[in-house]
């Protein structure tokens, strides 16, 4: 990479003071860097350089600033840059009271590089600590979320996938589940926000983590959440159903304008699959979503998707919905105690499954998405 | 012995009372009367107060509303007015005492934030819900952390149906105090309200259109038939022509037909209609001009005959109008007028409903086909048809 000298003198080119079209040159350079994984690496190393690099973000020139996000929304995409950019004291406190403005301009890149940082469980807890520290509520972070127009020139809808990698910690999942407070039924509509997929992505991740908490599930699906709607209109489409199905169904999903579109994006759908099968894990939970009529917006559904891994899922949760109850004793199927035999069976099921549906989606020739490294992958696994 | 003068004196002084009246004493027969218009032992304040019948009551009055008093405090004593007059349900009154108060435009702004919330709880409770629902803005203007607006504001757009606005409310309060219980049943609420009146448009929508995809199948099978609608004179308007806003995708003319095509005159409002095979029942006239009677056969299958109608009707019991007993099946002759020419055209009975409205020289009035009938060589028949010009409907 660069020598000691090279990289000395770059770095006096970085300092604030420095004549603007050398400063320039110089980030420009070092976003440069930061768009190779060799380049990634090699920063790791000199902290100076990402201290520069901070200190530039308030820098008057608006194309420094831009670049200096850039490179840092590079840096913090790989996992490996993570402790060390956080090493930076100042780091951490910057962005969030940059966050925090109403009127900051580059909230969207903040948003960013903390959902890059916050998706492996130990640089999320750490996010998650100076957030207290730095005396900024989760409860903030929810209501800047939720409300239009919070900052003008910023959409912010990375704070969606930002609050699903919280919930990778169950401190954030409480929070969320608070049923003193009214946290959840506020993220709710966003699973339908057709302006961004980002935001969409982001709150059904954040719902699916938090129905790992399977106490919480009857509250869930009482009135006093009712997240069943929200989590089946995106799967629901415009098919006209009998009067008496629709009757049955939950209020939101009654009589569907002939124009309703499904969710396009098949992680998504996948998501919502998954969450749905989540709340069938205790009897009370199965109970009431068969007593929901979900089957029928299943059925239609089925006929509808042609991936084949969200054609698996939905497979899985119809089997539930229409199936048998277990038997005694087995009635919360995540509490479960599987013996060894079994637990292999259903191993050797499950891959074999996997290689099948690997051929189907093959044959089928889907596009690769490419992810760019300058976006942040969703951090969306638990 | 000074001391004892003075004793005896109050002794003497005493012992009057037990004899003598005092002046001005409560009338015995109505003392509780009395008592009450003392001002002190009032019970409850009398509506009005008139300074001639009350004289001691209206300086009371006076006092309360000096004018030298600072502002401040005259806006304090007007909330805590208007709060008895709240209390004891006088809401109108509470009112005025509250619209005074804020008339002070004394500096407290916390004051004049409650004077807002207290007289936007009166409005509520007299249901003005507007001007409790602007109060409450106001109230919120002033100190937007007054939680009691804020409730107060949620309320009022709940009885004014207005959900999404609610629901701002409830969450606006929400933030300020996340654990208040009254808000959280509030948004509870709101929601569902807004998403049961959703779903109830979109029923509603539903309907229209399948009501709409009703009429334009059942106007596409007539017309396939070739049957012609006359349309009716203009004042019978039915009631579809209200909702036929531009029939989307319909030619003029059969929206004009639509408009006018299918009203009936009947009481029944019975209606050609389209079952689920696709074939059509219209409702039926037959005029019985002999004996000025009408018989009106609601659904007539289009495949149905005309004997075999007639055989029904005329078959077993002849109609108590038939005094000469006449009318029976197989001496009845069927005839439908061509208004249009003013003809008249013999039907063949063996024939299908169908067959005969296709019949170029059939159109079919407000939507109901009707046919005159009359009897075989009768006297009446043969008068009848001396004045008209008759045809056989081939």
């Amino acid at each position: 990479m660069l020598s000691e000298g090279e990289a000395a003198e770059l770095l006096s080119f970085l300092q604030s003071d420095t004549r603007p079209d050398v400063k320039g040159g110089a980030t420009e350079y070092l976003l440069g860097l930061t768009g190779t994984r060799d380049g990634c690496r090699y920063l790791r190393t000199k902290p100076d350089f990402l201290r520069a690099l901070l200190t530039l973000t308030s820098d008057p020139s608006i194309a420094i600033v831009k670049d200096c996000y850039h490179a840092l929304i590079n840096l913090s995409a790989d996992e490996t840059l993570h402790k060390p950019l956080l090493q930076e004291a100042e780091f951490l406190p910057t962005l969030f009271r940059n966050l925090l403005d109403p009127e900051y301009p580059f909230s969207d890149r903040v948003c960013t590089i903390l959902t890059n940082l916050s998706r492996h469980q130990p640089t999320c807890r750490q996010v998650f600590l100076s957030l207290q520290q730095q005396d900024v509520s989760l409860a903030k972070i929810v209501e800047i979320f939720c409300t239009e127009g919070a900052n003008q020139s910023a959409s912010l809808h990375y704070l969606g996938p930002l609050l699903s990698n919280l919930t990778q910690l169950p401190e954030t999942r409480q929070f969320i589940l608070d049923k003193e407070r009214c946290v959840i039924q506020r993220l709710l509509p966003y699973t339908q926000y057709e302006a961004s997929v980002t935001r969409r992505g982001g709150v059904i991740g954040t719902l699916r983590n938090c129905c790992f908490e399977h106490a919480y599930h009857e509250w869930l699906l009482s009135d006093a959440v009712d997240i069943l709607p929200f989590l089946l209109l995106p799967l629901a489409g415009p098919e006209e159903l009998s009067d008496e199905e629709n009757e049955g169904l939950p209020v939101d999903l009654q009589y569907l304008p002939e124009d309703k579109k499904r969710e396009e994006d098949p992680d998504i759908r996948k998501m919502l699959i998954e969450t749905l099968l989540l709340l069938t894990a205790t009897k009370a939970g199965r109970q009431i979503m068969k007593q929901k009529n979900v089957y029928p917006i299943m059925r239609e559904f089925h006929k509808w998707e042609k991936e084949p891994q969200v054609i698996s899922a939905c497979e899985k949760l119809v089997q539930v919905l229409i199936g048998d109850e277990p038997e005694a004793g087995m009635e919360n199927l995540m509490e479960v105690e599987i013996p060894e035999e079994v637990e292999q069976k259903l191993k050797d099921q499950d891959d074999k499954e996997k290689e099948q549906i690997e051929k189907e989606e093959q044959e089928l020739l889907k596009e690769e998405k490419k992810k760019h490294q300058s976006e942040s992958p969703e951090g969306l696994e638990r | 012995m000074a001391q004892s003068d003075s004793d005896d004196g109050m002794d003497e002084f005493m012992e009057k009372f037990k004899t003598q009246k005092y002046k001005n004493a409560l009338n015995e027969s109505n003392w509780e009367e009395e008592f009450e218009k003392v001002p002190m032992f009032m019970k409850t304040a009398p509506e009005e107060i008139d300074p001639l019948k009350n004289p001691d009551l209206a300086c009371i009055q006076s006092i309360i509303h000096d004018d030298d008093r600072p502002p401040e405090e005259q806006a304090k004593s007007l909330k805590d007015e208007g709060n008895e007059y709240f209390k004891e349900k006088n809401y109108k009154k509470a009112i005025v005492a509250y619209t005074e108060g804020l008339k002070k435009n004394c500096s407290d702004s916390d004051l004049n934030a409650i004077l807002y919330t207290n007289r936007a709880a009166a409005h509520f409770y007299l249901g003005n819900m507007r001007s409790a629902l602007n109060d409450a803005t106001a109230a919120r203007k002033l100190k937007s952390d007054h939680i009691k607006a804020i409730i107060r504001g949620a309320q009022c757009c709940m009885e004014l149906h207005n959900y999404a606005e609610a629901l701002q409310w409830c969450d606006e309060g929400l933030r300020i105090l996340p654990t208040e219980k009254k808000l959280q049943e509030l948004r509870a609420k709101a929601d569902k309200q807004k998403r049961a009146a959703e779903r109830d448009a979109r029923k509603a929508k539903a309907k229209v259109k399948k009501e709409r995809t009703d009429r334009d199948a059942l106007l596409t099978a007539v017309k396939e038939r070739g049957i012609k609608l006359m349309p009716g004179q203009r004042q019978h308007r039915s009631s579809d022509s209200e909702e036929d806003d531009g029939a989307e995708g319909s030619a003029a003319d059969m929206a004009e037909l639509n408009l006018d095509g299918f009203s009936t005159q009947e009481a029944t409002g019975a209606k050609v209609y389209l079952d689920e095979q696709g074939v059509l029942h219209w409702p039926v006239l037959f005029l019985y001009p002999e004996y000025r009677q009408t018989d009106f056969i609601s659904a007539f299958c289009e495949n149905s005959s005309f004997i075999d109608h007639l055989t029904v009707m005329f078959g077993e019991e002849l109609p108590p109008w038939d005094t000469d007993k006449k009318y029976c099946p197989q001496n009845l002759q069927l005839f439908i007028e061509d208004h249009e020419k003013g003809h008249i055209y013999e039907v063949d009975v063996t024939k299908s409903l169908l067959s005969v409205l296709q019949h170029t020289r059939c159109s079919v009035k407000q939507g109901t086909p009707s046919f005159i009938i009359l009897v075989k060589d009768s006297p009446f028949c043969k008068q009848f048809l001396s004045d008209e010009k008759v045809h056989l409907l081939k």
